[in-house]
């Protein structure tokens, strides 16, 4: 009795090792595949053509680091700028130029921007897509009267429903900047 | 793992020819034996329900009892180990006319008693559906069928995605045994629902408490078992058909199962069984779910042979679904989310369409089993069951990526496989004096997890291996039990942290122990009394979490310090059943040290997407008291009234506090009406039902973006019956609606509640086909 009680569980216990495997040796890197790790918004100020540069960055993604940047707009008032936006995947190798892949894909994606108060910043879409919707790859941002707030920066996605509102679909950027604006 | 008993009653009835009085002379004898090895059971007890009249089997397994007047009996068959049995016995038939009684006019009667083997507590309530109440529920997942049961409810992501909950415990606080194998799938996830098809089963069963001493570690909350029947062994072909088909979503589920054993060939038993559902967009009252369809394909083979003491089973089941997530539920930050919800309803409108897009879930589980025991000639009984389980989980998200080519391949965002193989070694020692039985037994698992994708949970390797050990005592009315175990795991994760590989070892090992009593006060009254304790080692995703959970619209941040949670639970309930009238009242306290648990971070966390509220799992104490009532009462002919109460309070102890996503308290009521039997026509009833479902009203303040829902009301109807074509064919029909009135409502247990309301009204018709023996 005790024999075969003692046979057995050696055989049970030997069954467990006749397939083991590390899943350590097989370890992936992560891959997301709607990951921005960088944004970045590029004043050209109308006339002068002078360039200023705010971003916000977070090269690991969500989770580990906090970002490493996110700067505050800084614009002169009553001034007109010329917005253009990027955005980058840092995370892939090479790395991901999403910029591109929005202006492709323009018919399901709105970039809106928010300043708030709103008297700090006026708006203008200065392209469409295919559907004669606005896209905010580039436009027209005129700074108002001086003053400290926000301009949030929205990029929606909305496959096969967008309309040109901000409503359908949802955020892939949602990104609120503090503005000066002097 | 079941056990049958086999009592060949041999009944005797006979009177005593002219001119003497009828004397108390018939008598009720037979043999009680294992069906598996058709070995004598010995030290069974077998007595007359109400009487003291009981026997205990000889070392052949034989009884007899005597000096019986002639009337009806229910006869008990009662052995540690097993449920108890009951068979009425009427020991009338013929005994009016005179006659004098030759040896060839001996009434033989050979009923078949099968009890089932218990592995359960016999000290902690265990609630079965099986039978009709099973047939009801045919076609609904498995968190669906067991929501009838008081004190277990579910979690749901939608309508289609149900997790069971056992008194406010679910996931990885729940174990599922799927036909004797613990069922490892992710069970962490709040999404991922078990890989079962209810199909596969006969016998449902809920063990409500800490259970972790039979089935090991993990099961705090409780553990749910899902049973098919034995294996036909000898028997002939026999099988059933059951089709199923919904209004909501237009549903249909066809499921069969053919079964038998094999002529000339003695000692097989076989079965096949297979399901196949499919459904589309589901309703509410108001507009449709878009993309909540499902497609689901699954099977199962078993075959096994029985010589002497010896038996083998091999099993085989293989699920395969793929679930349409409510694609209105997709949201980038936490400004999607509060849009939705002031919206209050979606901003995704569609109509009805079978078509499944993103995101769904596209998940396989396979399961491998072979079990063998032999059942020694001196009552010892030893089985080993080794299986391999296959879990392949997919989910793709709403949107594909933005990269044409990638695009293209259709690549899930999120793949899991987790690959586990299990071995139980249990001998069960041969009883004591007819008094004492138990088992002792090892344990181990090994499984290992491979992740690609999206950052969620760590790859990982996990090796476990427990010992128990588990006593049990019956004297006349009292039966205690008390068990140990002791439980080691290993646990290393392997994950890439900015291009560099880290790997994690962790060691976790705990003992837990179970001590229990029941007592019968009288024939109707029954009382039974546990107290154990468990424990429970942090899953990967408490460990390293660390990202947006989408679902959740939560920051989540697991923690690698944590170390196990240790439950104390006890439960105690007192069982009145008389023919007319049963009610069960069940209390329990649940105590649970270092609870694991996401506790909110007063600093919102920046991502890409905006602020999200900031989560970080963390330990505290928590408390689970709850009280469980169910009564049946007839309280006219025919018609029964059934009442079943949940109440529970969840508390955090440490921090007096509420807890999050604990179950409301509800109440279930219904009225039978049974039609008795007319010719072909067997159990014919009607009935309506109604479902109140309070607001949850416990949680902590300021802890969700939208305050639980209102309490709600849902009335549901049923009607049912059998019709026997002949002797070997059975139709079973059944129609019922779910959501009568189309009530629009949200449950706070469902994690779509800030999206949509649930469904509406339902209606189902069931056609059963029973063929064969």
């Amino acid at each position: 009795m005790n024999r075969k009680l003692t046979w057995m569980l050696l055989f049970g216990i030997a069954a467990l090792f006749t397939q083991c495997k590390d899943s350590g040796d097989e370890v992936e890197a992560d891959d997301e595949n709607e990951l921005i790790t960088s944004v970045t918004l590029t004043f050209t100020e109308v006339g002068t053509g002078t360039v200023t540069t705010f971003a916000y960055k977070d090269p690991d993604g969500d989770g580990g680091n906090a970002p490493t940047k996110f700067d505050t707009i800084s614009l002169k008032a009553n001034t007109s700028y010329t917005l253009t936006p990027a955005f980058l995947d840092e995370s892939k190798t090479p790395i991901d130029d999403i910029t591109a892949e929005i202006k492709e894909k323009a018919y399901e994606h709105l970039l809106v921007y928010t300043p708030n108060p709103t008297t700090l910043l006026t708006y203008t879409y200065g392209d469409k897509d295919t559907n004669g919707y606005p896209i905010g790859l580039t436009g027209t941002a005129k700074a108002g009267a001086a003053g400290t707030g926000t301009l949030k920066v929205q990029l929606r996605h909305q496959p096969n429903a967008k309309n040109g509102t901000i409503t359908p679909g949802s955020d892939d950027v949602n990104l609120d900047f503090n503005l000066k604006v002097k | 793992m079941k056990k049958y008993l086999f009592l060949h009653l041999i009944i005797i009835t006979s009177s005593i020819s002219y001119g003497q009085n009828p004397s108390c002379t018939c008598f009720i004898k037979g043999v009680v034996l294992d069906q598996h090895s058709s070995q004598p059971i010995v030290g069974a007890t077998v007595l007359l329900t109400g009487t003291t009249n009981g026997v205990f089997t000889d070392n052949k397994g034989r009884y007899e009892i005597r000096n019986l007047c002639p009337g009806s009996y229910q006869l008990e068959a009662r052995i540690v180990g097993y449920s108890v049995y009951k068979q009425t016995i009427d020991l009338t038939a013929g005994h009016e006319q005179n006659f004098t009684l030759l040896e060839q006019e001996v009434h033989l009667k050979d009923v078949e008693i099968t009890a089932q083997r218990t592995d359960a507590p016999s000290s902690q309530p265990l609630t079965t559906i099986s039978g009709n109440d099973l047939e009801q529920t045919r076609g609904q997942t498995l968190g669906e069928s067991l929501k009838g049961i008081t004190g277990v409810t579910s979690m749901q992501t939608g309508s289609s995605i149900s997790k069971p909950v056992i008194h406010g415990l679910h996931s990885n606080r729940v174990l599922i045994m799927n036909s004797g194998v613990r069922q490892e799938g992710q069970q962490w996830g709040s999404e991922h629902a078990p890989e079962i098809d209810p199909f596969v089963a006969t016998r449902l069963s809920v063990i409500k408490g800490a259970a972790g001493v039979r089935y090991g570690s993990d099961a705090i909350g409780g553990v749910i078992l899902v049973e098919p029947e034995e294996l036909p062994f000898n028997k002939p072909l026999s099988g059933e058909v059951n089709l199923v088909g919904f209004t909501n979503g237009r549903q249909g589920v066809a499921s069969s199962t053919v079964q038998g054993g094999i002529k000339g060939l003695s000692g097989f038993g076989w079965r096949a069984q297979g399901t196949i559902k499919r459904g589309g967009n589901l309703r509410t009252p108001n507009y449709f779910l878009d993309n909540t369809g499902i497609s689901e394909k699954n099977f199962s083979l078993g075959a096994g042979y029985r010589h002497k003491g010896f038996g083998i089973d091999l099993f085989y089941s293989r699920f395969d679904t793929k679930i349409g997530i409510f694609s209105g539920s997709h949201i980038g930050s936490v400004t999607d989310l509060l849009n939705v919800i002031n919206n209050g309803e979606p901003f995704v409108k569609s109509g009805f369409s079978y078509k499944i897009g993103r995101p769904d879930q596209n998940v396989t589980h396979d399961l491998l089993k072979a079990e063998t025991h032999y059942n020694f000639q001196d009552g010892n009984r030893l089985q080993w069951t080794i299986a391999q389980q296959v879990n392949n989980r997919n989910e793709y998200d709403l949107h594909v990526p933005r990269n044409d080519s990638i695009a293209a391949l259709n690549h899930p965002e999120l793949t899991f496989k987790l690959n586990t193989l299990t071995n139980d070694v249990i001998w069960d020692h041969k009883p004591i004096a007819g008094k004492i039985a138990g088992q002792v037994g090892v344990s181990t698992l090994y499984q290992y997890n491979l992740m690609t994708g999206r950052p969620l949970i760590p790859n990982f390797n996990q090796f476990n291996i427990s010992v128990f050990w588990i006593e049990r005592y019956v004297k006349n009315d009292w039966e205690f039990e008390a068990g140990v175990r002791y439980d080691y795991r290993k646990l290393s994760t392997h994950r890439i942290v900015s291009r560099q590989k880290i790997s994690n070892y962790f060691d976790f090992h705990n003992g837990s122990g179970t001590v229990g009593a029941t007592r019968n006060l009288t024939e109707h009254l029954s009382a039974r009394i546990n107290a154990g304790s468990t424990w429970r080692a942090p899953n990967v995703s408490e460990l390293f979490s660390d990202g947006v959970h989408h679902g959740a619209a939560a920051f989540e941040k697991g923690d690698s310090t944590l170390h196990p949670e240790k439950a104390f639970n006890s439960i105690a309930s007192i069982k009145y059943a008389s023919e007319k009238l049963t009610i069960e009242i069940g209390g329990y306290f649940n105590y649970i040290k270092d609870f694991i648990y996401l506790k909110p971070q007063p600093e919102p966390i920046l991502t890409v997407r905006g602020a999200f509220p900031y989560f970080k799992y963390t330990q505290t104490d928590a408390s689970f008291k709850g009280i469980d009532v169910s009564a049946a009462w007839q309280f006219v002919k025919n018609i029964t009234a059934t009442s079943k109460l949940s109440y529970l309070k969840a508390y955090d102890t440490r921090n007096d506090n509420y807890l999050v996503m604990i179950p409301a308290n509800r109440w279930d009521n219904q009225v039978k009406y049974e039609i008795p039997a007319l010719a072909n026509l067997h159990n014919v009833f009607f009935s309506v039902g109604n479902l109140w479902v309070a607001r949850q009203k416990r949680v902590p303040p300021n802890s969700d973006f939208m305050p639980p829902p209102a309490a709600y009301s849902l009335w549901n109807i049923q009607a049912g019956g059998t019709i026997h074509i002949s002797n070997k064919q059975q139709l079973e029909i059944g129609l019922s609606v779910q959501n009568l009135f189309n009530t629009v409502y949200r449950d706070y247990m469902n994690r779509f509640r800030y999206y949509a309301d649930d469904i509406g009204r339902n209606a189902s018709l069931r056609l059963k086909w029973k063929f064969g023996a």
